[in-house]
């Protein structure tokens, strides 16, 4: 975290992405999809250690290895996919579609690239 | 393969049932699809409606949507394929369409070959499979015991096109088949017709979903063009336009890998896909390539998880608020001594304002204002889940705690009574897929059933 450099800049995924989502995909996965508008911004949210698969992990306090990230350059996009800690619509789970749990990556902070 | 006749499938809806939108699908029907399809179903509303064998959507609006469908398909005189009828696609899902198809040819006078494709596994053949080591969760998903297996009303596999092939081998004019790979619906009648499979596939994957590809996505009719080196995609509405980049996008949807899909006889690769703009509104789609593998299906069953009772309430006291955890749980431990019950296991609450939606890390820097509660106890019995609710609305109302300001109660009710009997809850018990040795059993393992109509 040793971004005090002159210039650089850090905005909020929120002011960032195009489109932050989530949903199942399938009963036991959970699948965050960001959209960016610019390569510039992708590139930057690429780079940005807070959408680590750590980082990523830690927020939604499950371990870092049950965390996939996968860059979409063709959409300028990132796939976030987790296990979920519930099974979808099983007693305990509160989000049935998981369609709002992406909520919180929304204040990850994204260096911007450029200034490197 | 260039010299393959180009086939144009038209996607009606990716949820029959939930409203047709006439003007596009009527659009649709001037380009003369060779085949009409709709998918009707999902895992997404979660197993309630496959275990108890329930149709999530309206009778009514999909009773318009079939006919809509049935008339537009026979009009033309092209197959209409029908997936995943009745939301889940087992029997009694399928039985339930299958009367409002007939009940619609009755009254509409039409006339035509009926098949239905029954995807129902019978529970011996999964235990078999359990036995022989040969059913596998899929990602984080629990492994089967025996007990899921028995305690689930229905089990289900998603069939491939097999069955949907030999069904218009067989003559008919209309398939409405049980729990689909939603890809089926339209990879049927390209593979018929000698086109490539990966191409197929997918575009059968991206028009699944009629027109969400496009931009502003919408749930309008959309057909595919397949040829022997691509396909273009052209929405019906003429407001929605693919672009290369919705489309692109598109193979994110609900997926937990966009460059891979795995079928039962293989699996597609999207790592060279490509996407082309046709025009302003057309996206002509090329590059995917196919693996075959192993056959296998993919499986899925609900089993009973208890009975839910359920009340909800608000608080706008600032003590309570600031303790709710605190007082939740001394609450729990007086109904666990009241009535005997493990209340704190069969108990939940969300504290919406707080934490209900989003197990948050941390609270809020700024306490709200109020917050909403809702607890639910699921019992093992309807006797119980109510014994618990109702001793717990009253002390959850009436617990008393240090600097409580509120003496006379601590919640708000938004309707009398307050607990609610919100009735059987249900659990996924196999989301798994199980290895199929014999690839001829794809085939007998879907039972088709003729009807003249």
């Amino acid at each position: 975290m040793s971004r005090v450099s002159e210039k650089s800049v850090s905005r909020r995924l929120a002011d960032v992405a195009r489109i932050v989502r989530s949903k199942n995909a399938g009963p036991g996965l959970l699948t965050i999809d960001l959209f960016f508008n610019s390569e510039a911004d992708f590139k930057a949210a690429v780079a940005a250690e807070g959408l680590g698969a750590e980082s990523v992990a830690a927020r939604y306090g499950i371990s870092a290895n049950r965390v996939r990230r996968i860059p979409y350059p063709l959409a300028n996009a990132i796939k976030i996919t987790m296990d979920r800690p519930v099974t979808a619509g099983s007693p305990g789970d509160g989000d049935v579609y998981g369609a709002q749990q992406h909520a919180l990556l929304l204040d990850v902070e994204i260096p911007d690239t450029e200034t490197r | 393969m260039s010299k393959l006749e180009p086939v144009r499938l038209m996607s009606a809806s990716g949820q029959l049932g939930y409203g047709v939108l006439k003007p596009a699908f009527e659009r649709g029907l001037t380009h003369e699809p060779h085949m009409i399809g709709a998918d009707m179903g999902s895992v997404d509303p979660g197993p309630a409606y496959l275990g108890m064998g329930k149709i999530a959507t309206d009778p009514e609006i999909t009773r318009r949507d079939l006919t809509m469908l049935l008339e537009g398909a026979r009009g033309l005189g092209v197959p209409l394929i029908i997936g995943t009828a009745g939301t889940a696609g087992a029997a009694p899902h399928l039985d339930q369409v299958l009367d409002i198809v007939r009940a619609i040819a009755r009254d509409r006078g039409l006339s035509f070959k009926l098949a239905s494709i029954r995807a129902d596994i019978p529970k011996e053949r999964v235990l078999t499979a359990l036995r022989a080591g040969e059913l596998s969760p899929l990602g984080a998903f629990p492994e089967a015991t025996e007990a899921d297996i028995l305690d689930s009303p229905h089990i289900v596999a998603q069939m491939d096109e097999a069955p949907f092939v030999a069904a218009l081998e067989g003559g008919a004019d209309v398939v409405i088949a049980g729990r689909a790979c939603d890809t089926a619906i339209y990879t049927t009648v390209a593979l018929m017709r000698g086109h490539d499979r990966a191409l197929a596939t997918h575009m059968a994957k991206i028009i699944e979903c009629a027109s969400l590809c496009c931009d502003p996505g919408g749930r309008d009719s959309i057909i595919a063009t397949l040829d022997g080196e691509g396909f273009t995609l052209d929405c019906m509405n003429p407001d929605r336009h693919a672009s290369p980049t919705s489309v692109a996008a598109h193979a994110l949807y609900e997926q937990g890998d966009p460059f891979t899909v795995r079928e039962p006889a293989g699996e597609l690769d999207l790592s060279h896909a490509k996407y082309d703009a046709l025009d302003q509104h057309r996206v002509r789609v090329s590059g995917a390539t196919w693996r075959d593998m192993k056959p296998s299906l993919k499986l899925e069953a609900a089993a009973p998880a208890g009975f839910r009772c359920a009340f909800f309430a608000g608080t706008s006291d600032p003590r309570v608020i600031e303790r709710i955890e605190e007082i939740w749980a001394e609450v729990r431990k007086v109904v666990a001594g009241l009535t005997g019950q493990d209340a704190e296991n069969l108990l939940r609450a969300r504290f919406y304002g707080l934490n209900g939606v989003v197990n948050w890390p941390t609270g809020p820097a700024v306490p709200p204002r109020e917050i909403g509660i809702l607890v639910e106890c699921v019992a093992p019995t309807r006797e119980v889940a109510k014994s618990v609710i109702t001793v717990t609305k009253q002390y959850f109302l009436h617990h008393g705690f240090p600097g409580r300001l509120s003496t006379a109660g601590n919640l708000a009710f938004p309707f009398t009574p307050p607990e609610l009997e919100v009735g059987p809850a249900w659990r996924f018990s196999l989301h798994h897929v199980m290895q199929v040795p014999d690839p001829a059993e794809l085939k007998t393992l879907f039972p088709i059933t003729y009807e003249d109509l």
